[in-house]
């Protein structure tokens, strides 16, 4: 449990303790993105969006379901809906809301603007196995945030990789233009660009004031 | 079309429950092991800021063996003491360990204070649990800056109650230094480590 | 006695149709998931600050690709289109609950080190992309060995990362300092962030630059 505001976790969450630079998850998209900003913003909206709800929703589930009675009323809590601790089952549980709610994106970007649809194309269904977003909802659990903090949380940390990912576009499209020695080429030199914006965001963990 | 859909659903209940089935069978399976390690990690903590020896690889079973030969569990008022009583002849002092658990910066920071027989003189200090930034708040793990505490006392001469954890100005009995960089985790630390000090105050004057 | 079978031993040559050595070597190594394919970089970066974890982390992948491998090709005639990425999410979900439990029961510093990153082999790159490309088209046996073959490649490059990163990052290999605390700083910033970012890339840099340039085979 933390009593840092939500608000505090959420811009902690974008600069200091941003999930792509500092808990390298969701690289994966990171690295294959083709280095043209637009994709990068519109996969970086894509992921905000479900890494917010999922968080939330999962958050519920771990709570309101998966723990056991004793748990809850330790943590103060309303009981769960089972009393038996199913805790072991919480990947699986996730990751089942995860890709369900990524379908239920699929489905409604499809029906309501089609162009969107076209546009991020096989990126949509990929978003389930982002590490982030499953990480995010582990990383809520460990850290014994509340409901706002999950939110803050959530969002943050989308908000954080899409920076991330915005950033590493905008620098791939430089480095095209760049004299790269032939092993350094492609993933490598995006790793050691990566090493220096994480250096940066270092930077960054002074600035976290509370009241 | 129906059937396809029938299927589909069929084989998803089928997977899943099969999937289900083998996790909750080894989660039983592990269960007994698993708590087993858990209590272990806590039983070692415990005697590591008391300062009881045993062996460095030591297994979860004789971990527990040490802790049940060598430390005695007290409830007193609201308080869990640990208290290691050292063999006459050993030149050990007797040591009481307490629990503190506070939130931090980032999430719970969770450890043991240990005193000596006084009840005043800090004879080590353990987070076993802490979230803080690694490179900043995360080095109150560190050996260095839980060393400082050795020796130190939660009374300072005035009667104060309370330790203090501030870099600079004059140095007290009850005063250490904070890390440069992690004031807030070091606050939140001094709060937490005050809360745990004030019960123990009330509970050894009475 | 004229149409005498020879009996069905498992081996590379027989049950795999002769392509078992070459989807060993691929995966491992021309095809290595790491740095050709470019997948997997979350747990590559998170767990490698010490070797030890690498390496754990290594036999978890080897463990969860080659058995959910198996499992998604044994059932690759029976599962539906439109489930079977949820399908293959649901096998591998298991295998890595399974290897987490055991872990937490065996092993529990080292699943304190790992932390939730044991968790995210589910979303690891690797594994999906294996089950999706490989495991949904081929026989069971020959998808094991792209299983272990994919896993022994990235555990390979694993190692060699962590090797690194606990060497110039702690001084230690293995926990026992090697690097003298007299002489040698060590360089914190190889086992935080940075450091690992910094890491990967060089190991990928040179592994390309040994397997020569862009087309031609460098057996190495």
């Amino acid at each position: 449990m933390t009593e840092t505001s939500a608000i505090v976790i959420l811009i902690a969450a974008i600069l200091t303790n941003n999930i792509l630079l500092t808990n390298f998850l969701g690289m994966c998209s990171f690295v294959a993105c083709s280095g043209q900003i637009r994709t990068a913003v519109g996969l970086g909206i894509a992921v905000t969006f479900v890494l917010t709800m999922t968080t939330a929703i999962n958050y519920a589930v771990y709570y309101g379901i998966l723990i056991s009675a004793e748990e809850a009323a330790e943590l103060g809590r309303a009981a769960p809906l089972l009393s038996t601790d199913i805790t072991h089952l919480s990947f699986i549980v996730f990751i089942a809301v995860i890709a369900a709610f990524v379908q239920l994106v699929e489905m409604f970007v499809e029906r309501f603007s089609p162009r969107l649809y076209f546009a991020l194309g096989i990126f949509l269904p990929l978003i389930t196995v982002n590490c982030a977003i499953l990480g995010a909802s582990l990383f809520m659990v460990i850290r014994g945030y509340n409901f706002a903090q999950s939110v803050g949380f959530g969002f943050g940390a989308g908000v954080g990789w899409a920076l991330a990912i915005i950033l590493m576009a905008g620098l791939r499209q430089k480095m095209n233009y760049s004299n790269i020695p032939e092993p350094f080429r492609g993933v490598p030199i995006a790793m050691i660009v990566t090493c220096v914006i994480a250096m940066a965001f270092m930077g960054f963990a002074g600035m976290v004031a509370i009241q | 079309m129906k059937q396809g859909s029938f299927y589909t659903l069929g084989y998803a209940g089928a997977l899943g429950s099969v999937c289900a089935l083998l996790l909750t069978a080894a989660s039983s399976f592990t269960a007994p092991y698993r708590l087993a390690n858990a209590d272990a990690e806590m039983k070692r903590n415990i005697l590591d800021v008391l300062g009881v020896r045993y062996s460095p690889d030591a297994s979860s079973r004789q971990l527990l063996e040490v802790f049940a030969a060598k430390v005695k569990q007290e409830d007193s008022g609201e308080l869990t003491l640990y208290r290691y009583i050292p063999p006459a002849d050993s030149g050990e002092v007797e040591t009481v360990a307490v629990a503190f658990a506070g939130p931090g910066l980032w999430g719970p920071i969770k450890g043991l204070i240990a005193l000596g027989p006084d009840a005043e003189t800090i004879r080590g200090l353990t987070f076993y649990e802490q979230e803080e930034t690694p490179g900043l708040g995360g080095e109150i793990a560190s050996q260095s800056f839980r060393e400082q505490f050795e020796g130190k006392k939660i009374v300072d001469e005035a009667g104060n109650v309370g330790i203090i954890i501030k870099s600079g100005g004059q140095s007290a009995i009850n005063k250490v230094d904070a890390i440069t960089g992690a004031t807030m985790t070091c606050d939140k630390v001094e709060v937490i480590l005050n809360e745990a000090v004030r019960k123990i105050v009330k509970e050894f004057k009475k | 006695m004229a149409n005498s079978q020879p009996p069905l031993v498992p081996c590379s040559k027989g049950l795999c149709g002769g392509k078992g050595l070459l989807t060993l070597k691929e995966g491992a190594w021309s095809n290595n998931p790491l740095a050709i394919q470019m997948l997997g970089i979350c747990s590559a970066l998170a767990v490698t600050n010490r070797l030890e974890s690498s390496l754990v982390m290594g036999a978890a992948l080897i463990f969860v690709s080659a058995c959910s491998n198996l499992f998604v090709s044994l059932l690759r005639k029976h599962t539906p289109h439109r489930i079977r990425m949820i399908a293959e999410v649901a096998i591998i979900a298991t295998f890595v609950i399974l290897f987490d439990q055991f872990l937490k029961a065996f092993y529990w510093d080292m699943s304190k080190q790992l932390g939730p990153y044991v968790g995210l082999i589910i979303t690891n790159c690797i594994v999906m992309g294996r089950a999706e490309a490989f495991a949904l088209q081929n026989p069971p046996l020959l998808s094991v060995v792209d299983g272990v073959a994919n896993g022994l490649g990235y555990a390979v490059i694993l190692a060699i990362i962590g090797f690194f990163r606990e060497l110039f990052g702690t001084g230690q290999f293995f926990g026992c300092v090697v690097l003298g605390g007299e002489w040698y700083t060590p360089n914190q910033l190889m086992i935080l962030a940075p450091g690992a970012f910094f890491a990967l890339g060089i190991v990928i840099a040179i592994f390309n630059a040994l397997r020569g340039p862009q087309g031609e085979e460098n057996k190495k």
